[in-house]
């Protein structure tokens, strides 16, 4: 089902939370709403769950790292309650420790929302559903899409030029001075291959008559149905439902303050 | 809000087909070394975490997101190059699947201002070292700022955020500016740029060496 949604409205679905949980911090709001993305993902798609979990776990690590950063230098404003242990000349805080799991969980959360997105999405259809619903422009949409297209290619290109170079008797590089060197070698002529390559497309899609006017037939059609919009009420309502729950509760946290 | 966008079409109604098919091909190919970067960083980050310093992993190579930016607006040298191939490089990576997902979009394109903005204030007209390393800096205060709202910076202790800003303009200034500035001129060294303004603008030295 997710993947039927419009994806523009996906995008705009995705942002308003993911926008929004930067002003909380507390630890219920982000961590109820983590719950309440994760599930919907499992609900409205069959991504198998061996495959988010592969793709999800490596970002828990990184939370854990911002997490104990901030915990480590918390801000004074942050920083209140008791001090709960010592760590080499850190004391750390009741205070500190909600802010750093805060700031954690908000980040899986975001990781949540987007990888709902992304694994969810054709990207030609987004693109087609800028053009259509974002009016970005049908130059920019084609243009990107072409170059899209050519990404495959390039492990052609790339495999062409290590040959060559092998022909030629270049070695494999050693210590990092010989592989900056052999990086340059590599990205100069890919980048140039690719430079040329969009001359000619753009000289192929104006001699076969795009003008990049908007006034254009389709023929995808990409629409925004009643589907759509419940999709994004449903997102955004249970954002606020979360928030106003955690008022409630008494955890609310905005920028620090207490609600 | 619609006379902005009228006036954004009007802009890129003054750009050539191919440079905008170039701008969104510059887009594509730096998403892919942005996406690269982003587990590089992540490498970094597991390798400082145990010093309280996993942020600076990211801090350290935080120029290179902005590299697109001036790769574009140096070679083709006209307004928007910086900000447009700034988005489109945040937008191919959504597409691309990055785990940063569509709030990328708002940051390729706070990012891409910043850059648009140091070349605004030549009136989009001086290219030098200097006016490049400055829209690399000037990319990583806009992004800085960005960033403290949306990555809870505010709960951090002023001392380190302030370390982490001047690594992160140092970053912007090296590994966009000047960084930047070399992968166009080695590109324009292999001749294709030619139909380009910074090929253009070769030439014309060229012309004038010899005569």
């Amino acid at each position: 089902m997710l993947s039927s949604v419009n994806p523009s409205v996906k995008a705009m679905t995705i942002l308003i939370p993911g926008v929004l949980l930067a002003f909380m911090f507390d630890i219920f709001t982000p961590l109820a709403y983590l719950i309440f993305t994760v599930a919907m993902t499992f609900i409205l798609s069959d991504i198998p769950v061996k495959r988010y979990l592969a793709i999800f776990s490596p970002f828990i690590i990184v939370a854990l790292g911002f997490s104990w950063m901030t915990m480590l230098y918390t801000s004074d404003r942050f920083a209140g309650g008791e001090i709960v242990f010592s760590f080499l000349w850190f004391d750390i805080t009741e205070g500190a420790i909600i802010t750093a799991v805060s700031l954690g969980i908000r980040s899986l959360c975001i990781v949540a929302l987007s990888l709902m997105f992304v694994l969810t999405t054709d990207s030609t259809k987004f693109m087609l559903s800028l053009m259509q619903q974002a009016k970005l422009p049908p130059k920019l949409t084609f243009g990107i899409l072409a170059g899209y297209r050519f990404l495959p290619t390039f492990r052609h290109e790339f495999e062409v030029l290590r040959q060559a170079h092998r022909i030629r008797g270049v070695g494999r590089a050693k210590g990092i001075r010989g592989r900056i060197r052999q990086f340059r070698r590599y990205s100069i002529p890919l980048m140039a291959n690719a430079i040329r390559k969009a001359e000619r497309v753009a000289i192929a899609m104006e001699s076969k008559g795009f003008t990049g006017s908007t006034g254009r037939t389709h023929y995808h059609e990409m629409k925004v149905g009643r589907k759509d919009w419940m999709f994004f009420s449903a997102f955004v309502t249970a954002f606020f439902a979360v928030v106003f729950a955690s008022y409630l509760f008494g955890y609310l946290n905005i920028f620090g303050y207490q609600f | 809000m619609s006379n902005r966008l009228t006036e954004f079409k009007e802009m890129l109604n003054s750009w050539k087909l191919k440079e905008i098919v170039l701008m969104s091909l510059l887009g594509v190919v730096f998403a892919v070394i942005y996406l690269m970067f982003y587990f590089f960083g992540m490498g970094l980050t597991n390798v400082l975490t145990p010093f309280g310093l996993a942020p600076f992993g990211y801090e350290i190579i935080f120029g290179i997101w902005f590299i697109v930016s001036i790769v574009a607006a140096y070679i083709i040298r006209k307004p928007g190059a910086a900000l447009v191939s700034e988005t489109i490089a945040a937008t191919v990576q959504v597409l691309l699947g990055s785990p940063a997902g569509p709030r990328l979009i708002i940051s390729g394109i706070i990012q891409g201002l910043g850059a648009e903005v140091a070349f605004a204030a030549t009136r989009w007209k001086n290219y030098t070292l200097s006016v490049l390393v400055l829209a690399g800096v000037s990319a990583a205060v806009f992004s800085f700022v960005w960033g403290w709202f949306i990555s809870g910076f505010a709960a951090l202790s002023p001392g380190l955020v302030v370390a982490m800003f001047i690594v992160r303009c140092l970053s912007g200034a090296l590994l966009a500016g000047l960084l930047g500035k070399y992968v166009s001129d080695q590109l324009a060294n292999t001749g294709v740029l030619r139909g380009y303004a910074l090929g253009k603008e070769r030439q014309n030295k060229r012309e004038k060496k010899s005569a």
